[in-house]
């Protein structure tokens, strides 16, 4: 009997060991990559000529499953005309930076993955990232003038060029319209202040359900738009100084503090155990600020879709103070990759005004090219996402960042746990994180 | 004749040296290659301050250490960490051993209850961390609903780290049982019976008979139990994240070195971290070794 | 009357536990069938689902390939076992019965790597696998668990608990070491392999870091990576979520209803022998 299932599990395992090697791409010959070489202009207008020199498939890494699909359908045409195949990984948020890093630090690359404004410093100093300056000067696809001007600036350094920019992001007022029909409140509008949308919190608020909920971590997508609305700062434009101190942004951060004092947001356990998106999708909430990234987790959310629907975000005095805290990706090439012309040539048509068209199409999100996302409203019909569409309109302003942003970003969460729960006032939290941010910028 | 034996036992003796490399030669290659040899570069580390991947280090002496004693986030972690295996070492191990024994009987069902208590064992930490948290969620879990109390079991401080505790010992009691049952099988029947006709009550046989006679798998359980305690991340990375009130009164040292290492980038300040660990767990083991001795019986 | 007494204490008490055991998985079970709604209910709270919500277990298999990721699993787990078993066998023998110069001093290593926590071995080994390019394949998996300190450790206690004059009997006879080793010692200490073949197994399924750093394609990855990375991404469909937690241990805990028995007896026989 024994015998029998030592031999079934080793037969097992021969299999198994055939099935797993499948999708390891081959090391790519390198005789083949100096020829290319020789000759980028023709491989700028062709990129038929790259076919040759990638044996096996380009890796392309991202961290959103969300957004893969409809990715890899783009990624796709490029290999219909390149003829070389590439194939899109998701890791997780959190091991994406880990692999990314252990990678840096002597292993390999992904040939073409996603930068972010956290690490892109960091990246490009190191010279992890492919130098695309000249590539982008010959290219008759790109051009920088056509982009977010925060998001090409986002992936400079010492006057280069290293990541081609991919979305734009904006931030609105989600909102559950079943609740404020059973409140009777109008819906919010673009007419909107932030004293209005707290009174409206306070009356949508009941047993069943709390008008607005917030946690310490929602900066982008809460604090960070009131407190560039109201015209505080979160980090000075040299990026050595916090503003947090700031009176104005001390201001913006009690706008909820209090609401959760008067009980018109849940306490600090509650969104701590339950994220204020969950709480919306299940009626506990509402009214929930999000970003334009959360949109496939709300559409594919029976709940949402019946009930949920989107505007812009208040204003404080006027509608020239509407404030959407954006942030862009871009996409980045190894340095030492292998296959750095077909890495080059995928970002070039990502990159391109057709890909940036179709990626908005497709519902995947709104592109970084200016002007290629209007067909992106209409690409989840359970919503109107004028809401998030019209916020490319108010005061864009480049989300906070700096060389280490995790490292105080994480501190400030942290300490503002203690304004939630109002366990120290407010000003005082304020002031202890711009101390300690200052600290920490002082160390980069 | 005396010269003959002494050439015998050379003979074996450098046979034994001989076997003796060779068997442990895979393991040791193994070991050195996938383990020590990255120990020692992180022990290095721990007194550079490091530039970004590995480029650019900068040699500062103990000025890590230095700073790690006066860092009280990491007293903080040393401390939630030594909470946490208080109370999941001595409790999985208790139950685990009582269990064991009953379960070491020709009792009716036996099969179904060692089956079920092995169960969280065949399940992976995320599933086991979502289930969890849904049960302890203070709004809409079970337990609180159950019982209709308002309990932030994951989100008040003062407790959040003994309830996941108490996910550690639902995890690891059927982990602990097998082993005492392989332990309980080495023990001969007929001791038990003759202490039954002493008039020795079940309770004495545990104490006096089973415990003494498995002290080895005991040790062995405790051994490693406390290392692996000392060393929890997953659930708590799992089940608390930054916007928890707990999170400063739950995070472990093995997280801080995580946070550090991987999520900041301070490499240098992470690997002093660990290594601080290791000191505290190296301590712990030695002197379980030590105090073996006194209660461990081989053979 | 003393002995019943106690028998009725010992099956409360056993059935107490199961209980506490049991609920975590109802419950999962029960959640993998309801709506979303359903999960954050208070007035009434939802414990059975109203209606069955079957077509979570579509929605889910649809999303991952389970059998994919089962034979990842699998795969992983059997190889992990047959090198972990085979190397601690050799080598926990060696130090528990060979005298040898140097012993202390390996036996010194073995303990240590059982004390420093695996985080610290990630990043090196994930370059050594990645400069063989090895990525996202089974003997990237594998990697890691190659060699088992723990396993030696294990082996070492059971070789130690054996008497020593069996092995003198045997030298007498002529026995020379490697055939000691493999007639006389290894064939005693089959439970302590059964249980370091549990071990493996467990710890191999359960390990989550590793896979999902070696192996981030969903094609090549284990089941707990897959799950772990579906917990970030569908923190919004908590029924679905369970329904993957479900669909993913079922099979095992089927798997080791079939083998327990022989696990046991595994252990149990060796154990009868001495």
């Amino acid at each position: 009997m024994k015998k029998k299932v030592i031999a079934i599990l080793l037969s097992a395992v021969t299999v198994l060991s055939m099935i797993g090697c499948g999708s390891q791409a081959a090391p790519t010959q390198d005789s083949a990559a100096p020829a290319a070489e020789e000759a980028p202009a023709a491989e700028a207008a062709a990129p038929q000529s790259i076919g040759n020199s990638v044996e096996g498939e380009l890796s392309v890494t991202i961290w959103d499953e969300g957004q893969r699909a409809g990715l890899q359908q783009i990624v796709d045409e490029w290999s219909a005309q390149s003829g070389v195949k590439a194939t899109i990984q998701v890791v997780d948020w959190n091991n994406y930076w880990t692999l990314l890093e252990a990678g840096a630090t002597g292993g390999e690359l992904p040939d073409v993955f996603w930068m972010h404004s956290n690490v892109a410093q960091k990246y490009m100093e190191n010279d992890l990232l492919l130098d695309l300056t000249d590539k982008i000067a010959a290219s008759d696809k790109i051009d920088m003038k056509n982009y977010y001007e925060g998001i090409v600036n986002l992936y400079q350094s010492n006057g280069k060029q290293y990541a081609v920019p991919k979305d734009i992001d904006t931030i609105a007022l989600w909102y559950n319209k079943t609740i404020f029909d059973e409140m009777g409140v109008a819906y919010p509008d673009d007419t909107w202040t932030w004293d209005d949308f707290a009174a409206a919190a306070k009356k949508l608020t009941n047993d069943d359900h709390w008008g607005y909920a917030i946690a310490p971590g929602n900066n982008q997508e809460g604090y960070y738009n009131t407190i560039y609305s109201m015209g505080g700062y979160v980090i000075s434009d040299d990026k050595k100084t916090s503003g947090m101190d700031d009176p104005n942004s001390i201001k913006a951060v009690k706008l909820f503090t209090d609401m959760i004092a008067d009980g018109s947001c849940p306490d600090l356990a509650t969104v701590s155990e339950t994220a204020p998106n969950e709480l919306l999708c299940t009626g506990k909430t509402a009214m929930c600020i999000s970003g334009s990234w959360m949109l496939a987790g709300y559409r594919d959310n029976e709940y949402a879709a019946a009930n949920c629907d989107v505007a812009v975000l208040p204003f404080t005095k006027s509608a020239d103070d509407r404030v959407s805290i954006y942030n862009g990706l871009g996409w980045a090439a190894a340095a030492n990759g292998k296959n750095i012309d077909a890495a080059w040539s995928l970002i070039e048509y990502l990159g391109s005004k057709e890909a940036q068209i179709k990626q908005a199409e497709l519902g995947v999100t709104m592109s970084a090219y200016i002007g290629t996302s209007d067909s992106w409203v209409n690409s989840v019909k359970a919503f109107d996402l004028n809401g998030h569409m019209k916020m490319l309109d108010a005061k864009l302003v480049f989300r906070p960042y700096s060389r280490d942003t995790t490292v105080w970003e994480d501190m400030m969460i942290e300490k503002l746990q203690d304004a939630w729960t109002g366990e120290k006032p407010v000003e005082d939290v304020c002031k202890d994180i711009a101390a300690q941010m200052n600290a920490d910028l002082a160390e980069e | 004749m005396r010269t003959q034996e002494k050439k015998k036992i050379s003979s074996r003796q450098k046979s034994e040296f001989i076997w003796g490399w060779l068997f442990i030669l895979p393991t040791m290659l193994g070991l050195i290659v996938l383990n020590i040899y990255p120990m020692i570069d992180t022990i290095r580390q721990s007194f550079y301050k490091t530039g970004d991947f590995g480029k650019g280090n900068v040699f500062v002496g103990l000025d890590n250490y230095k700073k790690v004693l006066g860092d009280a986030e990491v007293w903080q972690a040393l401390w939630n960490t030594i909470k946490y295996a208080i109370v999941e070492v001595p409790l999985s191990l208790v139950i685990a051993l009582l269990l064991a024994v009953m379960l070491n009987k020709k009792i009716k069902g036996r099969d179904v209850f060692r089956t079920i208590f092995f169960l969280p064992m065949v399940v992976a930490p995320a599933a086991i961390a979502m289930v969890w948290k849904w049960l302890y969620n203070s709004n809409f879990g079970l337990i609180n609903n159950t019982f209709h109390i308002k309990v932030n079991w994951i989100s008040d401080p003062k407790i959040a780290i003994y309830s996941i505790a108490v996910i550690g010992i639902w995890s690891v009691i059927g982990y602990n049982m097998v082993l005492f049952l392989a332990g309980l099988q080495e023990v001969p029947r007929d001791y038990y019976e003759a202490a039954a006709l002493d008039g020795a009550n079940e309770w004495h046989q545990l104490i006096n008979i089973t415990v003494p006679l498995i002290s080895p798998t005991i040790f062995f359980v405790l051994v490693t139990r406390i290392i692996a305690a000392m060393q929890v991340f997953d659930l708590i990375y799992m089940l608390i994240d930054l916007n928890n009130p707990a999170w400063k009164k739950t995070e472990s040292l093995v997280f801080l070195f995580y946070k550090y290492s991987f999520e900041q980038s301070k490499k240098g300040y992470g690997a002093t971290v660990v290594v601080v660990l290791l000191m505290v767990i190296l301590l712990l083991t030695v002197v379980q070794l030590i105090g073996q001795k006194k209660w461990v019986h081989y053979d | 009357m003393k002995k019943k007494i106690s028998t009725i204490v010992m099956y409360v008490v056993l059935a107490v536990v199961s209980f506490t055991m049991l609920v975590p998985f109802v419950w999962m079970f029960l959640t993998a069938f309801k709506t979303t709604a359903e999960t954050m209910q208070l007035d009434p709270f939802v414990i059975v689902p109203s209606v069955w919500q079957t077509q979570n277990f579509g929605n889910v298999i649809k999303a991952m390939d389970f059998v994919r990721l089962y034979a990842n699993t699998l795969g992983m787990m059997a190889l992990r076992i047959l090198f972990a078993v085979l190397t601690a066998t050799l080598s926990g023998y060696a130090f528990a019965r060979l005298e040898f110069k140097g012993k202390n001093i390996m036996f010194a290593l073995v303990l240590l790597q059982m004390m420093i926590p695996v985080q610290i071995f990630i990043i090196p080994q994930y370059v050594m696998v990645s400069k063989l390019h090895l990525t996202n394949t089974i003997f990237g998996l594998v990697f890691p668990g190659i060699v088992s300190a723990f396993g030696t450790f294990l082996l070492r206690q059971a070789y130690m608990q054996l008497p020593k004059d069996l092995e003198e009997a045997a030298r007498l006879d002529g026995c020379n070491i490697p055939k000691t080793f493999f007639y006389i010692m290894a064939p005693l200490t089959k439970s302590a392999m059964v249980a370091l073949g549990i071990f493996t197994a467990v710890f191999a399924y359960k390990d989550l870091m590793w896979s999902m750093i070696v192996c981030p394609d969903n094609r090549a990855t284990t089941l707990a990576s897959a799950l772990a990375k579906m917990n970030g991404q569908y923190s919004q469909k908590y029924p679905e979520l369970m329904m993957a937690a479900l669909i993913s241990c079922v099979p095992m805990i089927v798997i080791y209803i079939i083998f327990q028995k022989q696990f046991i007896e595994g252990i149990a026989t060796s154990g009868g022998k001495l």
